[in-house]
């Protein structure tokens, strides 16, 4: 069953890709549009943009992140690691790599996925305390960055080929958006809203409900700003809504377009970390 | 030799008569009043039937068990079970654990996030293509979805069985039983909660169409069921125990409207001290439930005792006020000197520092004075009110008791036994006493909140049951706390790194933190390089300028490092040391599992390295447990980390699941624990302390034991002091107090020697014995000293003693003794054992009384001299 549904993804995005590149969306199968509004977007041009906006800005990146993880307690747990990014083309696959500096009895802990949108993404994991390089793989993205309330899959973008989306509202600055997983069993909730900045199109906040309709996740963009004329989300938190516990994620000394060679993007930049591109 | 009256209390209290007879209604209104008030004050009721409120808010061990609690999220859980009589791992029934699942999951009140079950459980296993060659590591949920075929469910089994911290927990051993472990957010919720999943559980036929047995159970679910029967059991329980005392009465008296008198004394101590309770803001606990059933027979007895003498002293025609005020006069010191005893039996408990059973003494003791107060009021009031017909009916009805029946000539030929075998009865008494001491000796220190519901109940079949199938469902934690060291070299660095930096918004910040920390450093043991100052020293770096960013470095370096040094739980040797004590632990058998971090590290670096045995260890170094533990954290239900250990990796705790609540064996566990830790140090100085609710019982049953020693002494010497200045006489003194001694100590040799495990309810007997049989002893002695007085013979006495004293003695005896009988119909333990062990306390110390004591009085009179029998 598992594999059915890949191979209609696969199907889907490959279509989907093919489709973003004529710069043309016909395919209105799956999105739909409300027609009471004024809207002058479809939809799906609407939810590609704010996927680009969000996770495919400038050709390539690099960031410091730092995420300060609170329990319901109020506990207060800090994780810092630099985000090495590479598009192979805009809204298609991407390479990455996570070098953890903080705290330090996990330092040089490296995370490397290659993003694929037609298929599960790869993913190794370099510990260097086991020296140890291990491929990883997950039932589903869904699963905690690190114990953070960010989702792997927050981190590395959803694939909007996974959800159906219905435009709510529109007012003069932000689209809401409403969107149902096609296969309810692959995740946790039951919908989600996203608000859409139109200045921008980076989604400011999204809700997620659960079967009985109560949101029970929230995320929320607390800070944005213009680095070298691309609007970079450089604070945001996840919140679980049932019991106040929260991440935020703040971003430092991002760059764009530095020209990452593709040769960093493997097992070698894991246990050799590329320091050029890390400072 | 007759006790002198204390005149200045007989005067007022004439004069309190007198205003009794003159003005009835007052005394009605008054009373009305009160039992109005009370009555509105009943609908606030507040039941507490959490055993944790066994020891006060403020108990060391109470503050710690909740702290723990909260620092490790550790919640009240609802344990499901469903048990199959082959295997649980079959399509059908997994399907079913999902289903059922995913239903409680939607019910309100229960926590999500930690609800344990099969299919909201991670698994991490191997990943093999199709020719078996290792393509990685898996995170994947054990059981997204149910499987369909049979090859798939065994697969899960499979998994299961390399999953340590599932094994055992939730599917059993055996594989025949599967559990829900359900976390709710009050354990006030726990009824309602367990409701709704009973009736999800009929809900699915595929329970049934599959024959699997569903199970509740968990400690929260017993208090809370305890709590609603406890409801249910004072609103039956009490009324019967008023409709049994009033067909005594009727059987006694045969005169409705008499009778009628002793119950509005009895209805209105009951609903006055239950509404006081409630008004004042007390929960009404299992002890307190109690109360009402008390207090009833208790509240009739001097009332009886009045009814019966006016019946004596009252002839056709006479005034009955002028005969009710001699009466009164006669009876009121031997009425107030039980009364005080009594109460003061009660009071006592007051001195056991365990509060429902303060509260349980308190109310007592004062209702026990109330009803006084009511019947040498309220009842004369009435009396002397009652029409001549009723007065007449009420002779004839005293007559006929006075007639020779069976009781009377048993008491008789009781009489004549006492003093003609009275050495054969010392020496009986005697051996029986030394019997008892040796019964008392046996008794066992036990007890357990499940056995408060009767073998046959739902809850004590699903508690066998699962406790049989898996590793337990009673919990202990065990937790470990490194004893921070100082941390001097770090501190000087920092403080020299700081002080050299230039004045900043930075630099003041992080100065005022330190000397705030300095500041309190000897009442707070919290460490100064925590994650909160990690954090304040990287905001600054965010913010400070470049020039500030050097020192700001620094003291991250410094800060980061010492705060990395304190992570005791991340230490391999430390963590080898403890997964040896869980395996010692386990292997003692009192503990059917732990789990813990050392499971948590060892399963994952197993799975990150080849996936085989021999990788299940604990990583070389700290960093490889905490890079270890990252992954871990990678997964579906990170916060489940944060159950085993804290987040500064200063604190841990071990889960221990026992398959038995009985206060026993968790004191063997960790006396066990205790002794192990003696002979085998930790690598790291670590203080160790318990918590759960398993320990918590074992600290207020240690706390009982003690303080309940201490009530029955205290209030032995107080009663022994009363008796002495009742009757100015050291040996009547000692006399009064022999049958509650003896009482007493038979009681709890009956209680060792039939293995009866020494619990709240047995606990609280001795005072009550105390209280009660003394009052008997009181009215035998004070009878015996004024016939001895009359008849100027000692056997001349005791033979009149045999006749009507001793019938109220007995009659008394029985009034109670019957009013505790409807205990015996609960459906909870508790309330049975005092029922039984109340009744049993009445017919003995009577006994004891009518037997022992003209024994002794004659041995003594014999020894003394002769020819004379005064005394």
């Amino acid at each position: 069953m598992m594999n059915n549904v890949n191979k209609y993804s696969k199907k889907i995005a490959l279509s989907f890709a093919l489709l973003i590149l004529a710069n043309t969306s016909p395919h209105a199968e799956n999105v739909s549009l409300e027609r009471t509004s004024h809207s002058t977007k479809k939809v799906s041009d609407i939810i590609d943009q704010a996927n680009l906006a969000s996770y495919y800005a400038g050709e390539d990146g690099s960031t410091e992140a730092r995420m300060i993880i609170v329990d319901e307690n109020g506990n207060r747990q800090m994780r810092q690691f630099t985000i090495l990014r590479k598009d192979e083309k805009d809204l298609g696959d991407q390479h990455m790599l996570v070098f953890f500096s903080q705290p330090s009895n996990v330092k040089d802990t490296v995370f490397r996925v290659e993003k694929q949108l037609a298929e599960d993404d790869n993913r190794w994991l370099f510990l260097p305390a086991l020296d140890l390089v291990k491929r990883i793989s997950a039932g589903d993205k869904r699963t905690s960055f690190v114990g953070s309330h960010f989702y792997y899959e927050d981190v590395s973008g959803r694939n909007p080929i996974e959800d159906n989306f219905t435009l709510v509202s529109e007012d003069k600055d932000t689209y809401v958006i409403s969107a149902t997983p096609k296969d309810p069993q692959s995740v946790e909730f039951s919908r989600y809203t996203v608000k859409i900045d139109k200045s921008n199109f980076l989604p400011m906040e999204t809700t997620y409900f659960d079967q009985s309709q109560q949101a029970i996740r929230k995320m929320t963009v607390l800070e944005v700003k213009n680095i070298d004329g691309i609007p970079t989300v450089m604070k945001s938190r996840i919140s679980n809504l049932s019991n106040n516990s929260y991440t935020e994620m703040q971003f430092r000394r991002v760059k764009y377009n530095l020209g990452l060679p593709d040769n960093i993007f493997s097992e070698r930049s894991m246990r050799t970390p590329p320091k050029a591109w890390l400072n | 030799m007759r006790p002198t009256d204390t005149q200045g209390s007989i005067l007022n209290y004439q004069r309190l008569l007198n205003f009794a007879i003159a003005k009835p209604k007052v005394i009605y209104s008054i009373v009305l009043m009160l039992a109005v008030l009370s009555l509105a004050m009943l609908p606030q009721i507040t039941i507490d039937t959490d055993p944790e409120n066994m020891l006060s808010q403020d108990a060391p061990a109470r503050v710690f068990h909740n702290k723990i609690k909260t620092d490790f999220l550790m919640r009240d859980m609802i344990v499901v079970g469903l048990v199959s009589d082959t295997s649980v791992f079959t399509p059908e029934t997994l399907t079913t654990i999902a289903q059922l699942t995913n239903n409680i999951l939607l019910i309100d009140g229960v926590i999500k996030q930690d609800l344990l079950s099969l299919n909201v459980v991670d698994n991490i296993s191997q990943l093999t293509d199709e020719q078996g060659v290792n393509q990685g590591v898996l995170f994947e949920y054990l059981m997204k979805t149910a499987p369909t075929t049979t090859q798939a469910s065994i697969e899960i089994q499979q998994a299961v069985k390399r999953l340590p911290m599932l094994d055992n927990t939730l599917v059993s051993g055996d594989d025949k039983a599967v559990a829900i472990y359900v976390p709710i957010i009050a354990k006030d919720q726990s009824y309602i909660i367990a409701e709704k999943i009973r009736a999800l559980a009929t809900k699915l036929p595929a329970i049934e169409q599959n024959h699997l047995a569903f199970h509740i159970t968990g400690l929260p679910v017993a208090e809370d069921q305890f709590g609603y029967e406890m409801f249910v059991q004072m609103g039956v329980a009490a009324p019967l125990a008023g409709l049994a005392i009033f067909l005594l009465l009727w059987l006694f008296f045969r005169n409705f409207a008499l009778i009628i008198a002793p119950m509005v004394v009895a209805m209105s101590t009951v609903v006055i001290i239950m509404g006081s309770l409630i008004g004042l803001g007390f929960t009404v606990h299992i002890m307190s439930s109690m109360i009402a059933i008390f207090l009833m027979p208790i509240a009739v007895v001097d009332s009886v005792h009045i009814l019966s003498e006016f019946a004596d002293r009252f002839k056709s025609g006479d005034d009955a006020a002028k005969t009710i005020k001699k009466v009164m006069g006669h009876l009121y010191k031997p009425m107030l000197f039980t009364s005080i005893t009594s109460a003061v039996g009660f009071y006592s408990l007051m001195l056991t520092p365990i509060p429902p059973v303060k509260v349980f003494g308190a109310f007592i003791g004062s209702g026990i004075l109330l009803a006084f107060v009511l019947t040498i009021t309220y009842i004369p009031a009435y009396i002397a009110r009652m029409k001549p017909e009723t007065l007449a009916k009420l002779q004839r009805a005293v007559a006929l008791m006075e007639e020779k029946g069976r009781l009377a000539n048993m008491l008789e030929q009781l009489g004549i036994f006492s003093v003609k075998r009275s050495k054969l009865i010392l020496v009986a008494f005697i051996a029986l006493f030394a019997v008892s001491v040796v019964g008392v000796n046996r008794i066992i220190i036990n007890d357990n909140p499940v056995n408060w519901f009767k073998a046959d109940h739902e809850i004590r079949l699903a508690d066998k049951v699962l406790n049989q199938h898996f590793a337990g469902t009673y919990d202990a934690w065990l937790v470990f706390s490194n004893n921070n060291t100082e941390q001097q070299t770090a501190l000087d660095n920092f403080s020299k790194v700081l002080n050299g930096a230039n004045n900043s918004l930075a630099k003041t910040t992080i100065s005022q933190a330190y000397q705030q920390w300095l500041s309190n450093n000897e009442s707070s043991k919290v460490s100064f390089f925590n994650q909160d100052l990690l954090i304040t020293i990287d905001d600054f770096s965010f913010s400070a300028s470049e020039k500030e960013q050097p020192w700001l470095e620094q003291l991250y370096k410094i800060s980061e490092q010492a705060n990395n040094a304190q992570k005791t739980f991340t230490d391999p040797k430390m963590l080898n040391w403890l997964a040896k004590l869980q395996t010692a632990i386990v292997n003692q058998g009192d503990v059917g599992k732990i789990n813990s971090l050392t499971d948590i590290v060892s399963t994952v670096n197993r799975e990150l390295n080849s996936g085989d045995d021999k990788d299940f260890a604990i990583p070389q170094s700290s960093n490889g447990v905490a890079q270890t533990l990252l992954q871990f954290q990678s997964s579906h239900r990170p916060h489940d980390l944060w159950h085993f250990v804290s987040q500064d990796y200063q604190r841990t705790l071990l889960w221990l699941q026992m398959n038995s609540g009985d206060n026993q064996h968790m004191a063997n566990v960790v006396s066990w624990v205790d002794n192990y830790i003696n002979k085998n140090p930790p690598p790291v100085d670590v203080t160790h302390q318990w918590a759960g609710k398993s320990y918590l019982n074992v600290v207020w049953q240690d706390a009982m034991v003690s303080g309940m020693i201490d009530s029955l002494l205290s209030s032995f010497v107080v009663v022994f002091f009363i008796m002495v200045i009742l009757f100015r006489s050291l040996k009547y003194g000692l006399l009064a107090m022999l049958p509650l001694t003896f009482t007493i100590t038979m009681i709890y040799g009956l209680v060792g020697w039939f293995g009866k495990a020494y619990d709240m309810p047995i606990a609280v007997l001795s005072a009550l014995t105390l209280g009660l049989s003394i009052d008997f002893a009181i009215h035998f002695l004070q009878r015996v000293r004024e016939l001895d007085v009359e008849q100027q013979s000692l056997r001349l006495a005791l033979k009149a003693m045999f006749q009507e004293p001793s019938r109220a003695i007995a009659r008394n005896a029985i009034v109670i003794a019957i009013g505790f009988t409807p205990l015996l119909l609960s459906p909870l333990m508790p309330y049975i054992t005092v029922g039984f062990f109340l009744a049993s306390i009445m017919i003995l110390s009577a006994l004891v009384t009518l037997v022992l004591l003209p024994a002794i009085l004659t041995l003594l009179a014999r020894g003394n001299d002769k020819s004379t029998t005064k005394i």
